[in-house]
């Protein structure tokens, strides 16, 4: 793709062109995704459950309480990253800016592990090895209490400082004092609450219940309402805060909405799904430098199809199609999603000109 | 509606304080008024407090007494957007902002009269467009900011902030990193943008001979705090603005209009020349090398320039012969190999 600019502005008319292809690339990896995994569902059976026909009891069993879950957490959770992540390089204007970037999945984490260690020495750690609704309820209640700690902390002294620069070196602390803590705190407990942990911290789509869907499907697309809502502020905000302030944008009131919008995101992807690294650092360059655009009006609906997309393939990859053998999330949306973003970043462009946000 | 004052204040003091306690008074009665399509250049020393004067006219750092009216009213009456419709900015420091083209960051300029997505309607577009040709960069419209030389770059702000459509435009030092035909080239397009729009600007800049020649009136802030305004010619020839800005060994000439490089005083000369272009160089650089007009006296080097068809000709007196010179350089070596009394060889 050549590197243009838009005569008239208007990159979002290249945006709508473009939306069908995108969306129907969503739908194509939905349906993969439902259809890989240690047990390949072929096409038509797929059909069949859709129109109510008959087939395998145990495909009927992993389609409903398995792969749909399992897909639709990867589309939001992914939008969510890649928004969240969004949102903060432009709040920062530094591309090296990720969702967690205020300290957010440390808190989670940290809420986390606090559970985990004091249920492993009460000796109830089995509850949350096993994939029991109580478990992973607890484990979901407590990230979310964790990132909200962090995001009050961050809100409070913020209030107080008018630097954004402050507020990033604050959020990297808060960062460093809760994974401190967690270290401590994995000192004191028993093998097995310390490898619950460390799954929980690989980062997977599988495990959230029909019951906490809906939760999380709401919560997340009150973020992805409240990052549409935020598109004029934050395209003025590529300016720096003083423009955009001299054009008569409320820097303060819009400060708390973007904190809390990415916290909002970040914290619930966390709680549900563990702390999924890299999507949210990589999707808003990849959307930049794909789209050619920094304008939010395309970046905020394609950072959301955009992370789908690519959370689902990642999730394909990490449950190796075919086999039993689950690698961790983490690795996978690193191990190839990595390559995948140097290339189009490099691709076609000035080096090093993609990444500027 | 030429006269209409757009900015005033009265007994104005600017400065910093915390809490309630004035930390640092850095100029107070200040008594100021900017008229409607008025182009005023605001100079001063490093550290004289330009930036706080401007930062306080804007309204981003309240007064420590006195006020500061736009349009008679209080600036600190003004709602965040009713503000962004009178008064837009150009600052100092670089916007870097990869992916954006100049149309986007013109178009941003309308932030304050766009809906809640920032739509572009048409008007709006032709305004962006107007804005762009009126700066002279309508071919910049598709180019990424990123990719522009700092001149460019500087058009498209200048532009982006006439989209604002405000009353009064504020640049703080426009014309630091630009080089000089950029630098002049800026104060070309901010004289028009004045007197075509009829907007008022107001800008601080380091660049003091040109805000003599392009400003209708000078704001000079010198080392004590102390506001002088006045016509840039009047203030000249008053003597306030060499002394303002007069330092050890650096003097203003107010024939010239410049400040000069003092050298030291190695003899005098004659010329003898016809009115040009040449005469004027020669002059240049026979101060260059320390050698004064005569008054009067027997000059210690005589020199004439001749025309001959398209040729020009340097003559140099000499105590042995008139040495006939091409060009400025041969003329200044010939007077170093001669008039040290051999102290070239």
């Amino acid at each position: 793709m050549k590197l243009e600019g838009s005569e008239t502005g208007d990159s979002m008319k290249k945006f709508v062109l473009a939306l069908p292809f995108i969306a129907g690339a969503l739908v194509l990896f939905f349906i993969l995704d439902l259809m890989l995994g240690s047990v390949n569902i072929p096409p038509d059976a797929i059909l069949s459950i859709l129109t109510g026909g008959e087939i395998k009891e145990t495909w009927m069993h992993i389609f409903w309480d398995w792969r749909v879950p399992k897909a639709v957490t990867a589309v939001f959770a992914g939008a969510a990253l890649a928004l969240s992540g969004l949102l903060m390089q432009t709040f920062f204007r530094n591309p090296l800016a990720d969702p967690y970037i205020l300290g957010i999945s440390s808190g989670a984490s940290l809420g986390v592990a606090i559970v985990m260690m004091s249920a492993g020495i009460c000796g109830a750690g089995a509850v949350f090895a096993s994939v029991g609704l109580m478990g992973d309820m607890s484990i979901s209640v407590a990230a979310i209490l964790g990132a909200f700690a962090v995001l009050l902390l961050i809100l409070l002294i913020s209030s107080k400082i008018q630097s954004n620069i402050t507020i990033l070196i604050l959020g990297i602390m808060v960062s460093y004092i809760s994974g401190a803590l967690v270290t401590v705190l994995l000192q004191f407990t028993d093998e097995t609450s310390m490898h619950t942990y460390s799954l929980w911290t690989f980062g997977s789509f599988t495990g959230v219940t029909w019951s906490q869907l809906p939760i999380m499907v709401f919560l997340l697309a009150l973020g992805f309402i409240l990052s549409f809502c935020l598109i004029k502020p934050l395209n003025a905000l590529l300016l720096g805060e003083q423009y955009a302030e001299s054009m008569g944008m409320n820097y303060r009131r819009i400060r708390i909405v973007i904190i809390t919008t990415t916290a909002l995101m970040a914290g619930v992807v966390t709680a549900f799904c563990g702390p999924i690294g890299f999507l949210g650092i990589a999707i808003p360059h990849f959307c930049r430098s794909f789209f050619v655009t920094a304008d939010h009006r395309v970046l905020v609906p394609g950072c959301i199809l955009a992370g789908g997309i690519i959370a689902l393939i990642t999730d394909i990859i990490s449950h190796v199609p075919g086999t039993d053998i689950v690698l961790p999330l983490n690795a996978i949306t690193a191990l190839f999603g990595a390559p995948v973003v140097i290339w189009v970043i490099v691709r076609g462009t000035k080096f090093g000109r993609g990444v500027t946000t | 509606m030429s006269g209409t004052k757009i900015l005033t204040c009265a007994n104005l003091s600017i400065g910093y304080r915390s809490q309630k306690e004035v930390i640092k008074e850095v100029s107070k009665g200040l008594d100021l008024s900017l008229l409607r399509g008025e182009l005023v250049c605001l100079i001063g020393p490093n550290g004289s407090g330009k930036s706080t004067l401007i930062r306080t006219l804007t309204g981003i750092q309240p007064a420590l007494c006195g006020e500061v009216r736009l349009l008679d009213r209080k600036i600190g009456e003004f709602t965040p957007e009713e503000k962004a419709k009178t008064l837009s900015v150009v600052l100092t420091s670089q916007v870097q902002a990869g992916f954006l083209t100049a149309f986007d960051i013109v178009a941003l300029g309308r932030f304050p009269y766009t809906n809640w997505a920032g739509r572009l309607t048409g008007p709006d577009r032709e305004i962006v467009y107007s804005a762009l040709a009126s700066v002279g960069a309508k071919d910049l419209a598709g180019r990424f900011i990123h990719e522009m030389s700092d001149g460019e770059r500087q058009k498209v702000m200048i532009a982006r902030a006439l989209a604002q459509e405000p009353e009064l435009m504020v640049l703080d030092e426009p014309t630091a990193y630009l080089d000089l035909p950029h630098k002049i080239e800026t104060m070309r397009i901010l004289r028009q943008v004045a007197q075509k729009t009829k907007k008022s600007i107001l800008l601080s800049t380091h660049d003091l001979n040109l805000a003599i020649r392009c400003a209708d009136q000078l704001w000079i802030i010198d080392r004590r705090g102390t506001m002088i305004s006045g016509t840039p010619e009047d203030l000249v020839l008053s003597g306030i603005f060499g002394s303002a800005f007069e330092i050890e060994g650096v003097h203003f000439d107010p024939v010239r209009g410049e400040f000069s490089i003092p050298v030291e005083k190695r003899g005098t000369f004659a010329l003898s020349a016809p009115g040009s272009v040449e005469r004027v160089w020669t002059l240049y650089a026979l101060e260059r090398i320390g050698f004064l007009p005569s008054a009067g006296e027997e000059a210690d080097i005589h020199i004439a320039i001749r025309m001959e068809h398209d040729s020009v000709r340097w003559h140099y007196d000499h105590p042995e012969g008139e040495i006939e010179c091409r060009s400025i350089r041969e003329l200044i070596d010939c007077i170093a190999r001669h008039h040290t009394g051999g102290d070239a060889h």
